[in-house]
């Protein structure tokens, strides 16, 4: 049982995958699509695991673009959120795919062991989180999905392909609707600046006006001045921004700031993460929690939600089981990422407009530069999932879709791998090299963690059936422990 | 709430009926009495404590004040969540599975996920901002999993519930007292006239910043009055971002409040607590205890920690511990003597006509909850009578008497005639996708 329900037989109790062969034949494809997706994530997330932060990132936006900015807006545009949309895709999929299940090894009913593991699952996503320390970790959300869309999966494959599209244009509006919001702010802003230049404007043609006076008649000087004087202060007293006003200054100020590269950022940065474990779980609890809760809540019910309804329903048409012809994945691919490309061109040139001028951007762009980045992900993710199901069929590299299947097969486990060999790489708890690697660097850190969880997975599943997480996950869903070996004939070392 | 029983209340045996009835009348009690802890909420400005705990402990605002507040103050909340719980087992219990159909799991979700639905609407479109079904329908999607647990589990897992409410508490008091400390020292070294750290004085402004958010926020609640003495369309866009607020905090940070309830209330029904099944010995004995240790704890939370709001520091440099830590024992307790109360009222039949007619109110509680929305927003808000605010506190409470007669006498007119309360009609339409028979 790992995210992709696996069709291998338990030999003390059977868990088949029900039904047709189409479904069975899914299997494979989605796990390829997994392990993709599992590198693909972490070529973006390696970022945050490994101190490019987004203020790092400014730095390259906002100086001149050269090859820092090239590759870091390649790698953005082709994984950033794609590879995380192909893991909710597979997920929604294999939901189904669960739910189809006839067999369980103990006596229980579809629901309660797909509820039982969304709830595992959730708790999962804490402990990556708070403990593993990983404040990017999805589990917790794609558990909360599940349960949430449970109510929904009876529906025919047209119900989730509109559920989908819903979704998604539920989530571009809630982006616009931020926009908006902000477009507000900068006309508070404006109007809080003209009123303050208007005290500015009086109390020079005060001052103006006291040194004209000073020139003339000598005998009512004194008196003038402290007039003058007088006027001047009381014009002062009244001229202060009220409470309200020095907010809304302050709050649109500081929404500029943090669009500009900070260089003191990064030492208070690297500080945070090399510190010892009570240090950085401190630090970042407050932020696994906001993406937990109000991120959830404002944003990823549309994001995932939109993701495993599209899952659910190309598992549904049977696209994952290669149902249609070589020609039609191809020009699927090739016509969605061209769209998502084009998109992604699109965001990227009003972006780098954003950064250049905030206010500018504010004031006279009629969408924002993420108007359609939910389209573009799903876009790409489509396309992307059309590419490697053409691949498939075209039999070429088998070698590596099967490493692929192998690291997708013990998706679960990866993913928490990847959280233990990051932490432990660049917080300071481990090794400490949390902001110490250029961005190139990291990518040669990805391409060594793949390069491990391919062999081990490989490995692994010579001995086992499930991965170690998926195991264990599989014992609490059915409080029972349960066998993992693989019958003896194919081991080579048999106890 | 439960649509489902009444329902099946023509085929029951007498028993089933009997016990039905006995958890209808404790809902529609549970129902009733929410509105005395929604009433502040809707109907006076969020200064009005302020004058209650500083000023003298006499008067009708105070006395009412320490009442509600000792007595009931998240038990009619507590008993609706255990009564939610064991509404979600009997839901469940009721129904069979029928071959190749939709499941009987699958039609507890989309019931829950309307709920989420009726929750939003209530919180966005009518304007209530204490609603609970949003949390509710939530909750329920947890609950699920545990529903054939022994009723032992059940209560250990709602005791865990409350052990990680409490030690979450705790855990902020402890950071609450931290910055007082460190406010301390600041302070002393500032008398010492040496010069102060950053640190030091961030300390300051931390805690001169608790003490003055400890305080009313006289700006605040002048906009606040403002705008709710406004028509419709500001009072939604004010409440959007509030709600959404509250929506993510309690959701997330303090579920604890309802699940412990919830699963004691289905380890409760588990042993028949609220079927009316114990010995009438049993209800007198937590009768006893539930209100023996909760009322004084109760007492001693509303003397020490209610009324010392406004003196944070001086309550940090008393207590080592929260008395919101303890919070839970004195809600749970409570709310076990209530529940046990009405059992023992309700088996003794010393006022069955009561009994029936808060049974009515309990069987369209649904209905009901967003009935007192609905009366009390229009009476209230600026778009409807606009009393926002002009009631004394405890002048509020006769209102709270009116809707409940209003209720009390609506539920019994309206269950004569039809089956179900009308919210419940539709929401029961919407879970079955199917337009359900009204009429008796």
């Amino acid at each position: 049982m790992s995210l992709i329900p696996s069709p291998v037989q338990d030999t003390v109790a059977p868990t088949t995958v029900s039904g047709t062969t189409d479904n069975y034949s899914s299997i494979f494809s989605l796990e390829v699509v997994a392990g993709l997706s599992l590198f693909g994530m972490l070529l973006f997330n390696i970022w945050e695991f490994g101190g490019f932060t987004s203020n790092q990132q400014l730095f390259y936006q906002e100086g001149p673009h050269g090859g820092n900015y090239k590759l870091m807006t390649a790698v953005s545009t082709l994984f950033g959120g794609k590879m995380q949309a192909l893991f909710a895709l597979v997920f929604g999929a294999g939901v189904i795919l669960f739910l189809q299940k006839k067999e369980h090894p103990v006596a229980i009913s579809n629901a309660d062991a797909y509820i039982r593991r969304m709830i595992w699952l959730m708790a999962f996503g804490v402990f990556n989180a708070f403990i593993l320390l990983w404040p990017g970790d999805i589990l917790f959300h794609l558990g909360v999905m599940g349960i949430l869309l449970f109510a929904f999966t009876r529906m025919k494959a047209k119900g989730f392909f509109i559920a989908a599209i819903i979704c998604t244009l539920v989530y571009c509006g809630k982006q616009y609707w931020n926009y908006t919001d902000d477009k507000k702010e900068y006309k508070k802003y404006t109007a809080v600046m003209a009123v303050e230049n208007k005290f500015k404007a009086d109390s020079t043609s005060r001052a103006k006006k006291d040194s004209v006076d000073r020139t003339k008649d000598t005998l009512l000087l004194k008196d003038t001045l402290l007039k003058n004087k007088l006027t001047d202060s009381i014009a002062r007293k009244n001229d202060t921004l009220t409470k309200k006003q020095a907010e809304e200054k302050e709050g649109w100020e500081g929404k500029v700031k943090g669009l500009k590269y900070d260089s003191t950022a990064i030492k208070r940065n690297n500080k945070t993460y090399r510190a010892s474990w009570n240090k950085v779980a401190y630090k970042l609890m407050s932020r696994s929690q906001q993406k937990e809760s109000g991120w959830l809540y404002r944003v990823g019910i549309w994001d995932f939600g939109a993701l495993l309804f599209l899952g659910m329903a190309l598992l549904s048409i049977g696209f994952f089981s290669s149902r249609f012809s070589s020609s039609r994945y191809l020009i699927i691919a090739v016509f969605t990422i061209i769209a998502g490309l084009a998109l992604a061109w699109f965001r990227i040139n009003l972006q780098n407009s954003k950064l250049e001028d905030y206010a500018k951007y504010i004031d006279k762009k009629a969408i924002p530069a993420n108007l359609f980045s939910p389209i573009e992900t799903i876009l790409m993710a489509t396309g992307y999932v059309s590419l490697v199901l053409w691949l498939l069929r075209m039999k070429i590299v088998g070698w590596l879709w099967k490493a692929l299947a192998s690291a997708g097969r013990l998706a679960f486990t990866n993913y928490i791998m990847q959280t233990v060999i990051c932490t432990i790489f660049f917080y300071g708890y481990g090794f400490g090299y949390f902001g110490r690697l250029k961005q190139w660097e990291l990518y040669f850190m990805v391409a060594e963690i793949v390069l491990v969880q391919v062999v081990f997975s490989v490995f692994w599943l010579r001995y086992y059936n499930r991965g170690p997480v998926e195991w264990l996950w599989r014992c609490l869903v059915y409080r029972k422990w349960l066998p993992n070996k693989k019958p003896s004939s194919e081991t080579q070392h048999p106890d | 709430m439960d649509q489902h029983i009444s329902s099946t209340i023509t085929t029951a045996p007498v028993a089933l009926a009997d016990r039905i009835k006995s958890i209808d009348a404790i809902r529609g009690f549970a129902l009733l009495g929410i509105l005395m802890m929604n009433i502040p909420g809707f109907g006076i400005n969020n200064d009005f404590w302020y004058p209650l705990v500083t000023g003298p402990r006499q008067g009708a605002n105070y006395y009412t004040f320490a009442t509600v507040f000792t007595l009931f103050e998240g038990t009619m909340r507590g008993l609706f969540s255990m009564l939610f719980g064991a509404g979600m087992v009997l839901f469940m219990l009721n129904k069979k599975d029928v071959p190749g159909g939709t499941t009987v799991a699958e039609y507890y979700y989309r019931r829950l996920l309307w709920l989420v639905f009726f929750g939003l609407v209530n919180a966005f479109v009518i304007l209530w901002q204490g609603d609970i079904l949003f949390y509710y329908g939530l909750c329920g999607m947890l609950l699920f999993a545990f529903r054939k647990l022994q009723p032992k589990w059940l209560l250990i897992i709602g005791l865990t519930c409350v052990a990680f409410a409490m030690i979450k508490r705790e855990w902020n008091y402890n950071e609450f007292r931290n910055k007082r400390a460190a406010y301390t020292e600041a302070m002393q070294a500032k008398k010492e006239k040496k010069e102060l750290s950053p640190e030091q004085q961030g300390a300051i402004a931390v805690w001169s910043n608790i003490e003055k958010n400890d305080k009313p926020d006289t700006a605040y609640s002048n906009l606040n009055l403002r705008k709710m003495r406004s028509g419709y369309g500001t009072i939604f866009t004010y409440f959007i971002p509030q709600n959404a607020g509250f929506e993510i905090s309690y959701m997330y940070g303090d579920p604890w409040d309802m699940l412990c309830m919830m699963f004691i209330g289905m380890a409760l029904f588990g042993w028949g607590f609220f079927s009316n099944k114990l010995k009438t010995s049993t209800y007198v004995m937590w009768l006893l205890i539930g209100y023996g240790i909760g009322i004084p704890v109760a007492w001693a939370i509303f003397d020490q920690s209610w009324m010392s709001f406004g003196s944070p520091g001086v309550y940090a440099d008393t207590w080592r511990s929260s008395h919101g830590v303890f919070s839970e024992l004195r809600r749970i307790p409570i709310t076990i003597g209530h529940a046990s109360l009405l059992m023992l009222v309700f088996r003794s039949n010393i006022v069955p006509w009561l009994m029936r007619a808060l049974a009515n109110v309990g069987q369209m509680a649904f209905t009901n909850y967003l009935m007192q929305s609905i009366i009390c927003t229009f009476f209230f808000y600026g778009y409807g009578f606009g009393n926002y605010n002009k009631l004394a506190f405890h002048q509020l409470y006769y209102v709270v008497v009116a809707v409940w007669v209003f209720q009390l006498i609506f539920s019994s007119i309206w269950l004569r005639y039809f089956r179900f309360g009308p919210f419940e009609w539709v929401w029961r339409s919407l879970t079955y996708w199917k337009k359900q028979p009204m009429k008796k």
